[in-house]
């Protein structure tokens, strides 16, 4: 009697120990998805040092779980991947909500810088406009082939814009900028220096 | 038997105090807070350094390491120990601090390898492309590639904004695209004026300059031979030389004329039509040439119905030999011009009906080919 209340005993307890010694896959789960949630809110572009931090700690509980695997079920602990799994999960939802936050902030830099780009290349267009023929009508032509292909640039700006590449949108939209500013300047030292100039006689 | 001596004792008491306060302060901290730091900085170093993206094994096994020992480093903060006893949790951090300050040489190593990556082909492009600028400024060819250098400069300007915002990654994929762009201007360049450089063209045009020569020498009369890529017409009578002067050409004179409007002056045989004299042109004098011929058409209608035409372009016409109107002008519409001594002498020596041939080039050698020959065609070419 008494070695067969040991013996069921020790085999409950066996199970007991054994149930403990489970991974815990809803916490993991839900650190895993907090950690998605963060990379799809541009967490990797935006804030990307913080993004690295997180993905370093579901790395590391991701090791902490494969290592207690590893073990004897009766020797396994997860109590260091829950808190691991716990501390990816505060985190990402932190770095979600701070990508969120820049991604928004990209978007209103981009948008400006667009919007800066698409006045000068107007004010570019409007000078070639005026521009007179002049004693160079091959610099005139270039001028005016510039200024088109410039507004046409605009469009490849409001095409990343569409695709949240707000960096590159902000990046591309300086550039048409600074190269229509750039074509405006020279207008206005050709208009400077020749004044209005003359129709052309007959088109060749 | 003995006696117990107060002062002894307390003598004994003292030394004893003494010596338990000697090993007191020679204890030490478990946990060192300036190796702590230094692990802590290894670890924001790694961040900036983006490891996890980079080296995500090493810094998985960084972190990890790193999680279990802060816990034991929290834990053990406040403990001290004998200087005799042996610290596993010291000797462990010693450890994680130089695998860490080795992954962080290392990535630090790689990151100033991508840096330097970028800004060699960063230059390398820039450099072709101000290249390629010079040569098609020499020979008035920035027409021929339209919208291109314009799309290749955005291109570079945003690789430079990259490379300046240690976005080296970005840098390097923009200025690929940009020398893809530059590659797709060299392409253009020698497809429309490859001719010039061409032993089988070069022949051709030098065969029509003989002929005519040939025909005025047979006619006993002038003719007239254009070379663009020289900029020179050349006055001939009875087959001999009299005289040569520099012209200008259209805006975009040096390539094929295919419409009216693209400011390329033909190539051709030609006559002259008629001569329009003071008051019948605004150019001081004109020689109104019979453009175009039957070869121009023929080609006109070819290209138009194999689209490379529009369709609401016509062929165009008027092309003369002509003086100044107020101010010599740097091109033309498609014209020959001259300043206004040479059109005069011109003038006086030739007839409706003289010969007039235009060609590409006269000699292999010419201003185009050398351009072309200059074009920073492959990277390792620079």
């Amino acid at each position: 009697m008494k070695i067969r209340h040991v013996l069921v005993s020790t085999v409950g307890m066996c199970v007991l120990l054994s149930g403990c010694a489970q991974p815990p896959a809803d916490q993991i789960n839900a650190a895993e998805q907090a950690v998605k949630d963060a990379q799809q809110s541009g967490a990797a572009t935006y804030v990307a040092n913080d993004y690295a931090k997180v993905e370093g700690l579901l790395t590391a509980m991701k090791t902490e779980v494969a290592e207690q695997d590893g073990k004897f079920a009766l020797l396994r602990d997860y109590g260091k991947a829950e808190q691991l799994a716990a501390a990816t999960k505060t985190e990402a939802e932190a770095v979600k909500v701070a990508a969120v936050k820049k991604m928004e902030e990209a978007k209103f830099a981009a948008t400006q810088a667009h919007q800066a780009a698409q006045a000068s290349v107007a004010s570019a267009m409007d000078l070639v406009a005026k521009a007179p023929a002049g004693k160079d009508r091959a610099a005139l032509e270039s001028i005016k082939t510039d200024a088109v292909a410039l507004k046409a640039s605009l469009n490849d700006v409001q095409m990343m814009l569409d695709k949240t590449d707000y960096l590159g949108a902000q990046t591309k939209a300086k550039a048409i900028q600074e190269k229509a500013d750039a074509v405006s300047r020279e207008i206005e030292t050709a208009l400077a220096k020749i004044g209005k100039g003359k129709a052309v006689a007959k088109k060749k | 038997m003995f006696q117990k001596n107060p002062s002894v004792e307390f003598s004994l008491w003292c030394a004893g105090a003494l010596a338990l306060c000697g090993s007191l302060t020679a204890c030490v901290e478990t946990v060192p807070p300036d190796m702590v730091e230094a692990i802590e900085t290894l670890d924001r170093d790694l961040l900036q350094l983006r490891a996890a993206e980079v080296a995500p094994g090493e810094y998985a096994s960084f972190a990890h390491q790193w999680v279990r020992l802060r816990t034991r480093v929290e834990a053990e903060e406040d403990t001290i120990r004998w200087p005799w006893e042996s610290n596993d949790l010291k000797e462990a951090l010693r450890q994680l601090q130089a695998e860490g300050a080795r992954t962080v040489a290392h990535l630090a190593e790689q990151q100033e390898a991508e840096r330097r990556a970028a800004v060699r082909q960063l230059t390398e492009v820039e450099e072709r492309v101000q290249t390629l600028g010079v040569q098609v400024g020499a020979i008035d060819s920035r027409l021929i590639l339209a919208e291109k250098p314009v799309e290749t400069d955005l291109l570079l300007k945003q690789a430079r904004a990259f490379y300046e915002q240690g976005r080296y990654e970005q840098s390097l994929h923009a200025s690929d695209r940009a020398s893809r762009h530059l590659a797709a201007q060299l392409a253009l360049l020698q497809h429309e004026l490859g001719r010039y450089a061409s032993p089988d063209r070069i022949a051709q045009w030098q065969r029509s300059a003989r002929e005519t020569i040939e025909w005025s020498k047979t006619h006993r009369t002038t003719a007239i031979i254009i070379s663009k890529a020289e900029r020179s017409l050349t006055l001939y009578r009875t087959g001999q030389k009299v005289i040569s002067y520099s012209v200008r050409l259209g805006f975009n004179g040096i390539k094929e004329k295919r419409y009216q409007g693209d400011g390329a002056t033909p190539e051709g045989r030609y006559h002259v039509a008629a001569k329009r004299g003071r008051g019948q042109t605004q150019y001081y004098r004109a020689l109104l040439l019979d453009y175009p011929n039957q070869e121009d058409r023929r080609r006109f209608l070819t290209d138009r119905k194999k689209g490379k035409i529009p369709a609401f372009r016509d062929i165009g016409g008027q092309i003369e030999i002509h003086g100044v109107d107020n101010e010599l002008m740097a091109q033309t519409l498609g014209c020959v011009m001259l300043e206004n001594q040479h059109m005069a002498v011109l003038f006086d020596r030739v007839d409706s009906g003289t010969p007039v041939t235009i060609v590409g080039a006269l000699h292999a050698d010419n201003s185009v080919a050398r351009a072309l020959a200059n074009l920073p065609n492959h990277r390792d070419e620079i």
